[in-house]
Order: C-alpha cells, then sequence, then structure tokens
C-alpha cells in the first residue's frame, strides 16, 4: 500500500507513432498549467535541420519562449529528447537523454547530457522529444505509458521530495513486476530553495534491485522543474531489442555495435579501466600536471590528492555491472553500497551512493581542501538526494571558503559557521540548510554570480577581487579543471555556449602538456571541431566517453590522435545504418555547426551571446594574488621574460602579478578573435549573415534578431 | 625482460619510463603510463624507475570529461 496519493486528473489515450529509421516524427507536449496534452508531427525541416536530441530541444524552446522569458516564466519549457541514435541497446553509451530549459543561473539556453533510461522509453513510447511548459498550483507527476499507449497527469500528495526514496516509490507503484520498465526524472528538496537544482535519471539496476542515477546536473534544470511543481516524470516501455530504432540497415548497425563494444571489451582493461574505477583515474594524473582544482582553484596540486583517486575509490566502489544504459560497455556509472552518512536525515543508515565521478571529487574534495573520500561521497549522497549539481556546489562553496578566508565574508555573515578551506561539517551543513531552504546556505544556492552581488551589496566586500576569485562566466560555475596554464582550455570554458562546462571542448592536454597547437590559429581550429563534434553526441542521444576514453591501439600513429578518427567513421556508420541517411565523417560537424549557430542566436534572442559574455575570471587565467604567484614562480617568471619579452629584474611581485595579467588578458582577447572568425561570426561573437545561410538557419526571425544587432 | 603494450623489451639496470618511451614510435601523446597497475604521469617520466619483470600500459592521450 503506497504512503503517497495520486488521483488521476487527465489520461490521453493516444495512438502510438512507430519508430522509423530512429525517429518517431513525433513530439509531445504538455502544458501543466491546464494539463493540456499534445501530439505534433515533426517538420522534415526541422528533422533535417535539427537531427534530433539537443537540436530538437532548442528548437521547441526557440518557438516556446520569447527573448523576454525568464527562467520562473511559465512558457519557459524543459525539454528532453533521445536522438536518432539513442536507445540502441549494446552500442557503447547508446542512451542518453538531452535536457535542456532557460537557466535560472544564466538566462539563456543551459543543456545537460544525461544517462539513465528516460529519453529512450520516451522515444520508444513515441516521441522524439518532450516539452514541458506552464506551471501548477498543485504538485503533479506525469506518466508517459508507452506500454498502454496512454498519457496520464496526476496530483500527487504525501510523496517525500527525498530523490532516492521518492524514485523507488513510483517505480514500485507503476510497475511493481517489472521495475526494469520504468524510468523516473525527479529532482529533490534542494531545488525549490536553490538555483542550484539538478535532475536525477533513473534506471533500474536489476542485478542490485534498486533505482540507480544520473544527473541532468548543470544550470538549474532541477529548480525550474521544482518551480512548475512537477514532482516526477516517469516514463514506463516494455521489451527492448537490437531492432527497437527500426534501422534502415540492421546488419550494418550490428556490425559497427559488435566493432565498437568489442574493442572497449578488449582495451579498456589496458587502458583508463573505466569499468572499475569510471572516471576517478583522472584524479591522480590531473594532479600530477598541476590541473586539479584546489582550494577555488588557487593550485593545481596537493600532496594528499591520491587519497581521493582511483587507487581508493576502486576498493570503494560496489563492484558489477555499472552501464547507465542497457548493455554500454563502458560501464562507468559506479556507486558504493552501504554507505553510512554521519550528518542530516540519513545519519547512522546505509544507504547506497551513485559515483563519485572526477568532477565531483574534485568539485567537492580538493577544491574544498578535503582529501576525504568519504566526506565526498557524503556530500554526492546528499546533493542527489536534495537534487543539487555537484559541479555548481563544489565551486560554490570553494568561493565561499576562500571569501571567508580573506576576510569578505566573516561568521557573522555566514550564521555562525566557520567556513576555512577543510571544513567538513559546515560544507555538509549549508546542503542540509539548502534542503531545508534556511540560514546562509540559502545564499549560496543562489549561485556565485548573485553570492558577489551580495556580499558586495550587504556585507561590502570587494567587488573587483570576488571578480577575479569567483569562478564562473556567463553565470555557470566552471567544472573542474584548472586552465591557466592553456589558453586553449580557457577558451574552451569562456566560449561554451552555456558556460564554463568541459564537454564542449577539453584541450588542456593538448595544448598545455603537448603544445599541440601554438598559434592562435590552431588553438582556433581546435575550437571549431572539437565544439562542433562533441555537440554532434547530444544531437543523436549518445554518450561521449566511448569515443575518446578508450581508443584504437594503431590510434597514436594517426596524425591527430585526439580526434580518433576510426571512431568518427565508426560513428558515420552507425549514423547511416540507423537514419539511412549516407554521411561520412566529414559530414557529421556540418550537422553540429547549425545546431551550435542557432544555439548561439539564441542566447543573442535571451540578451546575451556576445563578445562581452564570453568573459572569464582571471582566477582562471592567471596567479590573482601574490601568494599565487609564488607558489609557481619560475613559470610565471619563465612566461613574462620568454613569452612576452619582460625584463624582470628588481620587479616586485605585485608588479609582475600586473604585467603577467596585462599580457595573459590581451592574448585571451586575440584568442577570442581568432575563434570568432574561424567560427564565422562577427567581431562582436554573433553569426554573420553569411553563416546563418550556409548553414540554412536563416529563418525570418533569425534574420530579423541579427538585424536588431546590426548584422546584415 | 618487461613488457610494454603486450610486447616483450629488454631491460637494465635504472631504466627510467622515459628510456622505454624513447623506445616506442609515435609517443608524443603519450601523458600517463600505468605501471605494475599503478599510474605514473609525465611529469615523473624521467625519475621512475622500472623494475625488471615489469608490466607497462602506454595510456592513450588523456580526453578530459
Ligand atoms: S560510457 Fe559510462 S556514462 Fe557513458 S553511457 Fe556508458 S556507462 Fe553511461
Amino acid at each position: 500500500m503506497a504512503d503517497f496519493t495520486l488521483k488521476e486528473i487527465k489520461t490521453l489515450e493516444y495512438v502510438r507513432p512507430e519508430i522509423e529509421k530512429g525517429y518517431t516524427d513525433h513530439s509531445l507536449h504538455i502544458d501543466i498549467s491546464s494539463a493540456d496534452i499534445r501530439i505534433n508531427p515533426v517538420d522534415k525541416m526541422v528533422k533535417e535541420k535539427f537531427i534530433g536530441g539537443k537540436g530538437y530541444d532548442l528548437w521547441f524552446m526557440w518557438n516556446s519562449v520569447t527573448g523576454k522569458t525568464r527562467w520562473n516564466d511559465p512558457e519557459n519549457a524543459i525539454c528532453i529528447a533521445s536522438g536518432p541514435l539513442g536507445g540502441t541497446p549494446g552500442y557503447p553509451g547508446g542512451g542518453k537523454s538531452i535536457v535542456t530549459t532557460i537557466s535560472p543561473l544564466t538566462g539563456i539556453p543551459i543543456d545537460s547530457n544525461v544517462g539513465g533510461y528516460f529519453g529512450p522509453y520516451i522515444k520508444f513510447a513515441g516521441f522524439d522529444v518532450l516539452e514541458l511548459t506552464g506551471k501548477s498550483d498543485k504538485e503533479l507527476v506525469v506518466l508517459v505509458d508507452g506500454i498502454e499507449s496512454k498519457i496520464r497527469i496526476y496530483e500527487v500528495s504525501g510523496l517525500t521530495d527525498d530523490s532516492y526514496e521518492l524514485s523507488m516509490k513510483l517505480t514500485d507503484y507503476f510497475d511493481k513486476d517489472k521495475p526494469v520498465n520504468i524510468s523516473v526524472v525527479s529532482t529533490g528538496s534542494a531545488a525549490k530553495h536553490t538555483e542550484l537544482g539538478c535532475l536525477n535519471f533513473t534506471w533500474f539496476d536489476a542485478k542490485r534491485k534498486r533505482v540507480r542515477y544520473k544527473q541532468a546536473g548543470r544550470g538549474g534544470i532541477g529548480t525550474v522543474f521544482a518551480h512548475k511543481n512537477i514532482k516526477a516524470v516517469v516514463a514506463r516501455w516494455g521489451t527492448v531489442s537490437m531492432k527497437i530504432n527500426n534501422p534502415a540497415d540492421l546488419e550494418a548497425m550490428k556490425t559497427v555495435t559488435k566493432l565498437h563494444a568489442g574493442e572497449i571489451n578488449t582495451l579498456d582493461p589496458k587502458q583508463n579501466r573505466m569499468a572499475l574505477v569510471g572516471t576517478t583515474h583522472l584524479v591522480p594524473i590531473m594532479n600530477d600536471h598541476d590541473c586539479l582544482p584546489v582550494n577555488n582553484f588557487k593550485y593545481g596540486q596537493h600532496p594528499e590528492a591520491h587519497n581521493i583517486g582511483e587507487a581508493v575509490y576502486e576498493h570503494i566502489f560496489d563492484k558489477g555491472f555499472d552501464g547507465c544504459w542497457r548493455g554500454c560497455a563502458v560501464a562507468c556509472s559506479h556507486g558504493v553500497k552501504d554507505f553510512v552518512p554521519f550528518t542530516g536525515p540519513y545519519k547512522g543508515k546505509k544507504v547506497f551512493v551513485d559515483g563519485p565521478e572526477y568532477e565531483t571529487v574534485a568539485g567537492c574534495g580538493s577544491n574544498l581542501g578535503i582529501f576525504d573520500p568519504f566526506f565526498i561521497l557524503e556530500m554526492n549522497f546528499y546533493c542527489d538526494t536534495y537534487g543539487l549539481d555537484t559541479i555548481s556546489i563544489g565551486t560554490g562553496i570553494a568561493f565561499v571558503m576562500e571569501c571567508f578566508e580573506m576576510g569578505l565574508i566573516t561568521r557573522e555573515h555566514t550564521g555562525g559557521m566557520d567556513l576555512s578551506f577543510g571544513n567538513r561539517l559546515n560544507s555538509l551543513e549549508l546542503l542540509h540548510q539548502m534542503a531545508r531552504g534556511e540560514g546562509f546556505g540559502v545564499t549560496v544556492g543562489k549561485g556565485i554570480r548573485k553570492m558577489k552581488a551580495i556580499f558586495a551589496r550587504d556585507f561590502g566586500a570587494d567587488a573587483a577581487i570576488m571578480q577575479d576569485i569567483g569562478m564562473e562566466s556567463k553565470g555557470l560555475e566552471f567544472s573542474e579543471y584548472m586552465t591557466k596554464e592553456s589558453l586553449a582550455q580557457q577558451g574552451g570554458y569562456g566560449m561554451a555556449l552555456k558556460g564554463p562546462q568541459h564537454d564542449e571542448a577539453w584541450l588542456i592536454f593538448l595544448d598545455m602538456v603537448h603544445n599541440f597547437m601554438p598559434t592562435f590559429e590552431n588553438k582556433a581550429e581546435a575550437l571549431h571541431w572539437f565544439p562542433m563534434f562533441r555537440t554532434w553526441f547530444g544531437l543523436c542521444g549518445l554518450c561521449k566517453l566511448p569515443w575518446n576514453d578508450i581508443v584504437p591501439e594503431d590510434n597514436r600513429q594517426n596524425p591527430e590522435p585526439a580526434k580518433v578518427m576510426k571512431h568518427v567513421g565508426w560513428y558515420a556508420d552507425f549514423f547511416s545504418s540507423i537514419t539511412g541517411r549516407k554521411v561520412s565523417p566529414d559530414d557529421l560537424i556540418p550537422m553540429s555547426e547549425a545546431v551550435y549557430n542557432f544555439q548561439r542566436l539564441f542566447n543573442l534572442k535571451m540578451g546575451y551571446g556576445t563578445r562581452e559574455h564570453d568573459t572569464l575570471p582571471y582566477r582562471s587565467v592567471g596567479p590573482v594574488t601574490v601568494d599565487e604567484y609564488l607558489s609557481r614562480t619560475e613559470r610565471y617568471d619563465k612566461d613574462l621574460t620568454d613569452n612576452y619579452n619582460v625584463d624582470i629584474t628588481g620587479m616586485e611581485v605585485s608588479d609582475k602579478v600586473a604585467v603577467l595579467r596585462k599580457h595573459r588578458e590581451s592574448r585571451y582577447e586575440q584568442l577570442k578573435d581568432a575563434v570568432y572568425k574561424r567560427r564565422g561570426w562577427t567581431e562582436n561573437g554573433i553569426p554573420t549573415v553569411e553563416t546563418v545561410k550556409r548553414l540554412g538557419i536563416d529563418f525570418p526571425d533569425v534574420m530579423a534578431l541579427l538585424k536588431t544587432h546590426g548584422v546584415e | 625482460m618487461i613488457t610494454v603494450d603486450e610486447k616483450k623489451m629488454e631491460w637494465h639496470q635504472g631504466m627510467t619510463i622515459r628510456d622505454v618511451l624513447d623506445k616506442v614510435e609515435n609517443v608524443r601523446f603519450c601523458a600517463a603510463v600505468r605501471l605494475n597497475g599503478k599510474l605514473v604521469s609525465s611529469p615523473s617520466f624521467e625519475t621512475t624507475l622500472i623494475p625488471d619483470n615489469a608490466v607497462i600500459y602506454i595510456l592513450p592521450l588523456i580526453a578530459g570529461g
């Protein structure tokens, strides 16, 4: 007997659109305000230009919002889509969902590529994309039931906010006999009180008999979801086979699936061992190369970092298959069984923790000056349970800790809490406060950009220094890589469409360690190709990890091994085999380019999307403080003398800091010029008329938007 | 004798990771290796001594998140 009540307020029985070559060619729109449900065919033009996944999400959002829409307006949409290749069992990384909305942190579209079964199940139920708009007075649960071909909307009461419990209860409720048929999307209590809310996407782990989680973490999508008063969206589907996408060429699809999965099975154990350690192998490697953020990105290394790397987590992770999509050979979504939190509502109880991944380890560990693997597990667990983004939480608390140590804020402002680096209990207390909607945690939950304004306005803190050390750009907190010595990665963060997330371009090693792109033009070329190719995964419903985290044995003989061209070829074959649209590797970049430029135009429509918004805090570019300079004196002195011909004899360190800053900031501006040119944008970072025409996105409203900004 | 990417290689006293990489082709983008199961990153290639009978895997280019 369920301890919550669902009252059905709307049911729509529908004829399920069949999947044909990866597409259902239908979209599902639910207006939460009126419980209105619409099913529409997808226009042929949309399919050709926007491909699927994130492309579809952005197209439908573009048509739902105006330039004045803010995140908490009812017309703001949350769109969730898989993609034409999404839902292929056994293809490594073949089952992602892409989520978009107007972010409370940035005011522009945020996108997140997330695992779990939801996106594929929605497609199997008949829809290439689900769009949720409106806002309800009562808490709602939406069920898209592909087995019974029914969409049901319920008012819900008595259902917990805690994500794990909520998902398990709804999974039980909607298919007790076959829980694997259910995927739940929900957030948690902190999403209601902060702007850092994430969405948890489930899959049912049949062996462990529990729901497992992946997060659409970035940009506060969970906050929008909670604000709409949606408690959960549930997808239900049954049998999944290789034929499910009704591919154009089943045999070709099977062949390429076998090749890619086989290679991973053979090579992952010899390479990064992701099936055992997930992405935690990155911790020691980043640390050794001075790229692991320590104490709010001040330093890139710490002697205790080995305590939170693969050598430790390998022994903590629960053994077993950990694919967040069916049959994914990488199987890197690990978790920890029987963890016992030492704080909060689950104190003393055994829980399962999904994670941590590298970003959580670095964000909630080293960046806070904490090198305790169990503390990181507890942060991970409560972030998931409360519906919080571990990256923004880590980077946000790191900023608060540095402000505290600099005396910009004091105990008087933090409710008496000591928030020095290394303070475990108070870091966790901030999370609990966010969940309860009280105390200083609520201020931290507004994100760095708003905290900077509050600290300056209410506490009299120095705005200029906070601008330098507050690791956000476009309003989004940085993900967890130190970029000071990689100009290309500074560009990868600063010019990323949604804000500083590494999924667009990760170029630190190519640039900094291998010096593979010495000129601005080389860097600009990389900042064209990599973001475009990485975008393609989001269009198709795929995970990027199998592309370049496990590579063919002969890959290093390739002149540009970073592109892993053998795999790009397989992806082209995979796309051709399902959609019947014959493509070569060279065709994949232009597919993404149209969507990528459309997203940049979307930023422009929302009042951003120009050069001034591609700025970076100086902490990501060079040493802000004398201390920081002194920690790497040899490196910075060399940069001044060798690269900028500065005579440093007799110079004070503070002067060196200032001169280096001038040069490094100017170098970043030069990089922007080169990248904009390569991408076919104006000097102000706006796609030119020629570019939008070439890409076929010269829609009348796009042309009118460009005209408003003087681009004709 | 040591094993590098499943191929045999002569071992000598004082051999470092750098010495091994100097004998292998196309390793420009190598930032880390696995030596007897443990990660060793490029800043330590010159100073890490290899024991006899070691098993080494040259890791692919680090691809980030
Ligand atoms: S590679 Fe990892 S994150 Fe990607 S789909 Fe597979 S298990 Fe999930």
